[in-house]
């Protein structure tokens, strides 16, 4: 469980005001909201890449300030930019940049790195450039990096923008699968298609204030206040 | 959670700053080191790879800026093309001159702009620089890269210093104008980002 | 130009270390004692090893003919007197010795770079440097390798920009300018998420290496690059 009480925190003009919310594991939660209401700077949160200036995070009982290595390790986070995440210039490098941290064996690493891939349906693509590959592998190598990991939870800030339909497919399938196999998901969107459905719970942010809690069914009825278009529409 | 990992010994946020500013510092020097300007009346290209060395010294301040410096150059010997004219290697370095000009000196002259325009070995804000010490370091550093350039050049061409000096001497003005570009960018309030 | 070519010579086999050491040797070598034995035989030494790493001396040659053509006008330069004779042979000879002395090294050079990944290099380097240095060079020339052709599309983007809307007309200084600027913006914007991206997959100082082993063909090598470097001691004697 990750859980987030009373948490405040302002920098430049994004803040969160006084945000409670628990995602429990193994449950598939979508955050929405409309630009600048503070969905990335929470989910930032749960893994303490920042800290909150009142309020605390913790991930299944542990303060996330106190234990950073473990924090990140049990929440993976993929950012919105593939580009941006990556930091070695082939996949199999940057798949294993994570367990390289760790201090891992060689061995280890190497298997962590050939599952990780295997999950995104990239089996064998270690030595290929991250540059030529489509953008949708390269979003799902940076699903791999996080994977590699081995988190409990899983954070995707826009996993989808930007992608062409069939990559957005194979990112979908990669979702539904580490959702089978009881990985927690929070995925950042403003946009709800292909993705309701799949949910358990969707969590609504306005001006940094939780507005919106429930079910798939139930919120899309008021997501329209919130900037994002009803995907039944 | 798990508590596997005891041992990890993790990079401090304030050092994960500096540290990435330093490696995109090093990624733009070598592109710009691909880029020049071609000027007129058989003048030599205006080439944009002092624009690396500046930056470093002034926004990173000497050690960062150095090792922005050390790593472009160490990136260049382990053979990826990101000298002037793609270029790499330990011999182009050491011959210090093609049109690719003065690498150890762009080193030096990173370092020495930064310790006068920043005072110390972390860098301060921007906003606390005045615009003529900014200006100062960096008429240090091109003072800096003359120094060392300059007699490299006489060195590796066998040449006597003040003919190895006179071939420099058309890049000057340039370097001058560069020098002013920058400091207008950096000191003049042209960074909406920072 | 020059870079890695897969290959299973000798050469490529060496630990990259070993490889190193016989460059910077070389180079001490040679500048520290600049006179023709040591020039010449410098210059066989390297052709031999371009010969094990099966690369042709005139393709090196060719890779860096600015650099060489530069160097050739060396002894141009030298002898060209602004009085009678016009032409003097004394400082042209000097020059030309000084220049010759350059090429075992961009053969050596050329050598190591076209038989070493760079990823060896780097772990090289991770294990060379001691402590946290190594750490940063390591992990910091693994993301400029991967950052400099994501930087150049970025700034050429910029330099497309400018011109689409009649940049060329303006003065070079103010075109440098515009470039500079827009480039720097651009490459700013991406330290703080590569931050944020490093910091998630847990940036530390004491990560596994990359591997590396020496061999036993490794030892010969070393020997010789270490005799290379430490030859300046020799005209103590």
């Amino acid at each position: 469980m990750i859980t987030a009480r009373n948490v405040t925190y302002s920098y430049d003009d994004v803040v969160l005001d006084d945000v409670s919310l628990s995602i429990p594991a193994g449950e598939f939660c979508l955050l929405v909201g409309p630009n600048g209401s503070g969905k990335t700077t929470l989910v930032r949160q749960f893994n303490g890449l920042l800290t909150p200036d009142n309020g605390t995070v913790t991930v299944d009982g542990s303060d996330v300030a106190d234990d950073p290595v473990a924090t990140r390790t049990s929440v993976g986070m993929v950012f919105q930019h593939p580009r941006d995440q990556f930091v070695a210039a082939t996949v199999g490098a940057d798949v294993a940049f994570g367990p390289e941290n760790l201090g891992l064996d060689r061995d280890d690493i190497d298997r962590r790195v050939t599952e990780a891939l295997a999950a995104v349906d990239l089996d064998g693509r270690e030595d290929e450039r991250l540059d030529e590959l489509s953008g949708g592998e390269q979003a799902r190598v940076a699903i791999a990096g996080a994977l590699a990991m081995e988190p409990s939870y899983l954070v995707l800030d826009e996993p989808l923008v930007g992608l062409d339909w069939p990559a957005r497919e194979s990112v979908l399938t990669q979702l539904d699968r580490l959702h089978t196999e009881g990985t927690a998901l929070v995925v950042v969107t403003h946009d709800l298609r292909d993705l309701y459905e799949r949910a358990d719970r969707i969590v609504g942010l306005r001006d940094g204030q939780v507005v919106l809690d429930d079910d798939p069914a139930t919120a899309l009825d008021a997501v329209a206040d919130l900037g994002v278009r009803d995907p039944r529409c | 959670m798990s508590q596997e990992y005891e041992s990890v010994d993790l990079v401090g946020d304030e050092t994960v700053k500096q540290f990435t500013g330093a490696v995109l510092i090093a990624a733009l020097t070598a592109v710009l080191a691909q880029l020049s300007i071609p000027l007129p009346g058989g003048l030599p290209p205006f080439s944009l790879q002092p624009f690396g060395m500046f930056f470093a010294g002034l926004l990173l301040g000497p050690l960062w800026g150095g090792f922005a410096w050390a790593l472009y150059i160490l990136v260049g010997i382990a053979g990826v093309p990101v000298f002037s004219n793609g270029n790499a290697g330990l011999g182009y370095v050491l011959v210090g001159q093609g049109t690719g000009g003065f690498l150890v000196g762009f080193f030096a002259g990173a370092v020495v702009s930064g310790a006068i325009v920043h005072r110390g070995l972390q860098p301060r804000s921007l906003a606390s620089l005045s615009v003529p010490m900014q200006a100062a370091g960096c008429v240090a550093a091109v003072a800096v890269v003359y120094a060392i350039g300059v007699p490299w050049l006489g060195s590796v061409l066998g040449l006597p210093l003040t003919r190895a000096a006179s071939i420099m001497a058309p890049y000057l003005p340039l370097d001058l104008v560069k020098l002013a570009v920058a400091v207008g960018i950096v000191g003049g309030g042209s960074l909406a980002t920072r | 130009m020059l870079s890695y070519r897969p290959g299973e010579t000798f050469v490529h086999r060496l630990d990259p270390r070993s490889k190193l050491l016989v460059q910077f040797g070389l180079a001490i070598a040679v500048f520290s004692r600049p006179t023709v034995p040591v020039t010449a035989a410098a210059t066989l030494l390297t052709l031999g090893m371009l010969a094990a790493a099966r690369l042709s001396p005139l393709a090196v040659i060719r890779a860096y003919w600015v650099v060489v053509a530069v160097l050739a006008l060396g002894p141009v330069i030298a002898g060209v007197a602004l009085g009678p004779p016009w032409f003097r042979f004394e400082p042209a000879l000097r020059s030309a010795r000084a220049v010759v002395r350059i090429v075992p090294l961009l053969f050596v050079s050329a050598a190591y770079l076209t038989t070493t990944p760079v990823r060896e290099t780097r772990a090289a380097v991770q294990r060379l440097i001691p402590g946290k240095a190594g750490q940063l060079f390591g992990v910091g020339m693994a993301l400029v390798i991967r950052l400099f052709p994501v930087l150049y599309q970025d700034i050429s983007e910029v330099r497309d920009a400018i011109r689409a809307r009649g940049g060329e007309r303006r003065p070079f200084y103010v075109r440098a300018r515009l470039l500079a600027v827009r480039s720097l913006e651009r490459t700013m914007d991406r330290s703080d998420r590569l931050g944020m991206a490093l910091r998630a997959r847990c940036f530390a100082w004491n990560p596994t290496l990359p591997p590396l082993a020496f061999e036993r063909r490794d030892y010969p090598v070393l020997v010789l690059g270490a005799v290379l470097t430490l030859s300046p001691l020799t005209l103590l004697l």
